[in-house]
């Protein structure tokens, strides 16, 4: 009996897998396919990827984007390790107030956000660009930062910053020998999932594009609605291996014990 | 210090949320009160039109659409996802840490790519249909594309790892004791699980069904790219509303009813767990 549910759940598991990753792997095997249509595979080519180098608009965008990305993890990383990290201070009813705010971005549809930032940016005549991409993109960020930050601190231990405030350190100085190096890691992942969350956005980002700066996303999504063509393939497929390269990165930083227990 | 002092620190997350979100949501509801005129220019006049045109039997059919999109999505994904994050937790350490990084993974994995895989596998000339044709089950390629179906199951794929994660942890923290309690006292497999085991994973189940439920109301680019326009949206109308089509007011007023939808969900999670903020859900 038990051994016969195991096997249907292995087999359960796979195909799931399967389901997960097929549409995934299918991009990336079209991505090298000579012909230009996915009716048939004609042989091997690298010729889609060339082309993407000689897109001024593809390259402008991707420049767009990664500056967008950085300057919105840098930003969140800030922004959401300062209001976790002051909330030790504060009094209990504004602590919930904060975790209240920081869940609103989070659970207001993405749609109405975009289109209250919109009218709102508008309204102040701020220029749409990479200010307000990067303003905007903060919104889904910070909450992330704020939320794996403060997880860290609850698991720090009490005593050792009383034992540094019993010895005479300034408040300051608790913050910044302590406090700040052992949350350090969630920070850095959390700028990471920024990050990426940052790169990937299309449904914001479509209301904060400005003429001259679209962001990949919103370009590839342009490209995707005109149809299925190898160049999108192999774009993705560039844009899967840097995102890989950031998970590569936030592995090495962060232990493995979370997944395992 | 004095606790004012202290609350002072708050001061820039305050200054951020509110102008990042207070603000621009009190101008989406004075706006939503507003009219304009033909060239798409706001007009200071109050009015309930807007409101009005929301219930226009047209307009609510895009309502309906919407939700039945995102419970659909919510449905799927429960009876797709529990079995999946059920197993997963039960197996042995290293495989579970394995399985565990394979349902995360699409989360880092570009949405668009995910969606645009979907364009590969149904089309026309995609590799379902090739695969069809040279095993001659049909003669001409089966139209997938540009439905309601292919726009649920975008959708539903897209959400599927976020369902998987709320239950796989609800089923983590499960006491093995009580099962064991249960066979003991004779229960069968089904009676345990239908008994036990749901009630005591139905915060995972609601809580999963909240995060896949409020997106999958305003995933407007995977019903773009698989529903083609054919059946219209909630997050498509408003997108066109505000940009092209310039109808800001309407465009408020439709943004207002998707918020409203998303704290029906909302408020149905915060009855059932108890995690009074909402932070629960996103750890």
């Amino acid at each position: 009996m038990k051994a016969k549910t195991r096997g249907f759940g292995t087999v359960y598991l796979s195909l799931f897998f399967v389901f997960l990753y097929l549409p995934v792997l299918s991009v990336v095997l079209y991505s090298f396919n000579a012909s230009r249509s996915t009716a048939q595979w004609t042989g091997w080519t690298l010729d889609w990827y060339r082309q993407l180098f000689s897109d001024r608009a593809i390259v402008e965008a991707f420049r767009v984007s990664i500056v967008v990305a950085l300057l919105t993890a840098l930003l969140s990383a800030v922004l959401g390790t300062f209001a976790a990290v002051i909330s030790l201070w504060v009094t209990s009813r504004m602590k919930t107030a904060i975790q209240g705010m920081m869940i609103l971005p989070l659970i207001v549809p993405e749609v109405a956000l975009g289109v209250s930032l919109l009218f709102f940016f508008n309204a102040m005549r701020l220029p749409f660009g990479v200010l307000t991409l990067v303003l905007s993109h903060s919104l889904f960020c910070v909450p992330y930062v704020y939320i794996m930050v403060r997880l860290r601190l609850q698991e720090i231990d009490r005593s050792i910053l009383e034992s540094a405030l019993d010895l005479g350190a300034s408040t300051w100085q608790m913050v910044r020998t302590i406090i700040l190096p052992l949350v350090a890691p969630s920070i850095v992942t959390a700028a990471l999932l920024c990050l990426a969350m940052s790169l990937d956005d299309v449904i914001i980002s479509t209301y904060m594009s400005g003429p001259r700066s679209t962001t990949l996303p919103v370009h590839v999504f342009s490209m995707m609605r005109v149809g299925v063509t190898p160049k999108v393939n192999a774009l993705c497929t560039l844009i899967l291996i840097g995102t890989f390269f950031i998970i590569g990165l936030s592995q090495l930083i962060t232990n493995k014990r979370r997944f395992a227990k | 210090m004095s606790t004012w002092k202290r609350n002072l620190l708050a001061a820039p997350v305050l200054l951020w949320i509110g102008l990042l979100v207070g603000v621009p949501m009190v101008l989406v509801v004075a706006l939503s009160f507003l009219s304009r005129d033909n060239l798409g220019n706001i007009v200071y006049q109050f009015t309930l039109d807007n409101y009005r045109r929301v219930l226009d039997p047209i307009y609510l059919r895009v309502f309906w659409n919407s939700l039945l999109l995102a419970l659909l999505t919510g449905v799927i994904t429960l009876l797709i996802g529990y079995p999946v994050a059920y197993i997963s937790a039960n197996l042995p350490p290293r495989r579970r840490a394995l399985a565990l990084g394979l349902i995360m993974l699409p989360f880092w994995i570009s949405s668009l790519l995910r969606t645009y895989g979907w364009m590969i596998l149904l089309g026309n000339t995609g590799l379902i249909n090739n695969l069809l044709l040279a095993l001659g089950i049909v003669d001409r390629p089966l139209p997938m594309m540009y439905k309601f179906g292919t726009s649920l199951v975008g959708t539903a794929y897209m959400l599927l790892p976020f369902m998987v994660v709320a239950v796989f942890n609800s089923v983590d923290k499960l006491d093995r004791s009580l099962l064991e309690a249960s066979y003991d006292l004779g229960a069968s497999r089904r009676q345990t699980f239908f008994h036990i085991t749901i009630p005591l994973t139905l915060p995972g189940i609601v809580g999963g069904f909240t995060l896949v439920f409020i997106p999958a109301l305003g995933l407007y680019f995977v019903s773009d790219l698989l529903g083609g326009g054919n059946t219209v949206f909630l997050g498509n109308l408003i997108h066109t509303m505000a940009t092209r089509g310039r109808n800001r007011p309407l465009a408020a007023a439709f943004s207002l009813g998707m918020v409203a939808l998303a704290l029906l969900v909302l408020s149905l999670y915060w009855k059932v767990s108890k995690d009074k903020s909402g932070e629960a859900l996103f750890q």
